[in-house]
């Protein structure tokens, strides 16, 4: 465990890809958490992206973004990841997240709360989990723009399979339960494959949503029902789509966006999202809308 | 204008726009109605603010109340747990009128997108 060097603070991985420019996002979604959470925020990155990001950006704005920078030097597993941008364009990056897990031994602070870089934090609703009384916490349900669930694999981890719990939010402190909640995650990742035979999850890429889910699942006594894991008392992970888009940025927390159709991918709705924390699967939707965001938010 | 969102206007029904963008609200405001107190975890709606003023009426300055979780928690400060609700319930009410008045004024899609 590092050194703990102050109370609370929120954490971003972001390991940069040919693709996708994923300090870049890091430092936009930092700025959401310090107008909206006034919180000190890590960033933890490789070599290679800390010297683009240093690159790309000054030395005062990355000073205002992050508090702390993490540098790791871990191995990566090959997880090729099919992303979209829209339902008619997609691209296949390498994802680097298999370290997730390892938050616990590189986050320096006492309670922390790890965010996904693509989830924009619009309002200050999760500064209430950091006096919560659970050691750790997560979403167990989500979202679509349109208030619809996601698809079923997206809640169970097949079709009958344990519920699905979301590793884009996850509080924790730490206590003796957290520890052993990230050597229960840290167990399942090292031996995905067994697991992946054992829960029948789909194996096409590695995903940490289903480490996460497998290690509630083990530490609830491998039932239904458990009460040691918060899930932010029930609320939802409002998740934009790969297939949806942000049209138009009217202010810094409000988006008028599109919600596709999962049944007729050619037919949208608008949705207007104004304070809500989102989350968005589209990357190359958020990058497009960095330069506007960054008017707002400087 | 962009392709894909010239036929979005075009299918885009008014009523399940205006339907979508109540439910975001109303998640919005079920969001600022949860309160955390104590360890415990309360909802600022009618139910729990009156029974706690009754608690308060009834002369009991604490108690132990049953979350929405179903956990005892002894509040030490009932009136403390009551300004709480209220303070919630009010900041969750007002921002719910503000925006169900400009829905209720929207008559086409992009007045409902404030756009």
């Amino acid at each position: 465990m590092p050194t703990i060097q102050a109370p609370e603070g929120v954490c971003f991985f972001a390991y940069n890809n040919s693709q996708l420019d994923y300090v870049n996002m890091a430092i936009t979604s930092s700025k959401f958490v310090k107008k909206n959470l006034q919180l000190p925020v890590c960033l933890i990155t490789d070599e290679g992206s800390l010297s683009w990001l240093e690159e790309s950006h000054s030395t005062e704005e990355i000073e205002k973004c992050f508090d702390y920078i993490v540098t790791t030097n871990d191995n990566m597993k090959a997880n090729s990841r099919r992303h979209y941008d829209s339902p008619w364009t997609e691209f296949t990056a390498q994802f680097n997240n298999s370290n997730k897990h390892k938050i616990y031994q590189y986050s320096p602070f006492e309670k922390t709360l790890l965010l996904d870089i693509d989830y924009i934090v619009k309002s200050d609703t999760l500064l209430k989990y950091f006096d919560s009384d659970y050691s750790v916490s997560m979403f167990d349900n989500a979202t679509t723009l349109r208030n619809e669930p996601p698809l079923f694999l997206e809640r169970f981890l097949y079709d009958a399979g344990i519920k699905m719990w979301w590793s884009t939010v996850v509080y924790f402190d730490r206590s003796d339960f957290s520890e052993l909640f990230f050597n229960t995650w840290s167990h399942v990742a090292d031996n995905y494959d067994y697991y992946q035979y054992l829960y029948n999850f789909p194996r096409k890429m590695f995903r940490t949503d289903y480490c996460v889910s497998i290690a509630v699942h083990i530490l609830s006594g491998m039932t239904a029902e458990q009460d040691n894991i918060g899930n932010f008392d029930g609320t939802s992970l409002l998740n934009m789509s790969q297939k949806d888009d942000i049209i138009e940025v009217t202010s810094d927390n409000t988006w008028v966006m599109l919600s596709h159709d999962s049944k007729e991918v050619w037919k949208n709705i608008l949705v207007k999202t104004n304070n809500q924390d989102i989350h968005l699967m589209n990357k190359r939707a958020f990058d497009r809308i960095i330069p506007k965001l960054t008017e707002y938010l400087l | 204008m962009d392709e894909r969102l010239e036929k979005a206007l075009d299918f885009s029904n008014y009523a399940l726009t205006l339907n979508n963008q109540k439910r975001n609200i109303r998640n919005r405001v079920a969001q600022l109605q949860i309160v955390h107190h104590l360890g415990g975890v309360f909802i600022a709606d009618h139910e729990t603010i009156a029974f706690v003023k009754t608690l308060i009426d009834l002369k009991h300055k604490e108690s132990i109340v049953i979350d929405s979780k179903n956990n005892p928690i002894t509040v030490k400060s009932l009136s403390e747990l009551l300004e709480k609700l209220i303070n919630a319930y009010t900041s969750a009410t007002t921002e719910f009128d503000i925006e169900n008045e400009k829905l209720k004024k929207s008559r086409n899609i992009k007045k409902i997108m404030d756009w």
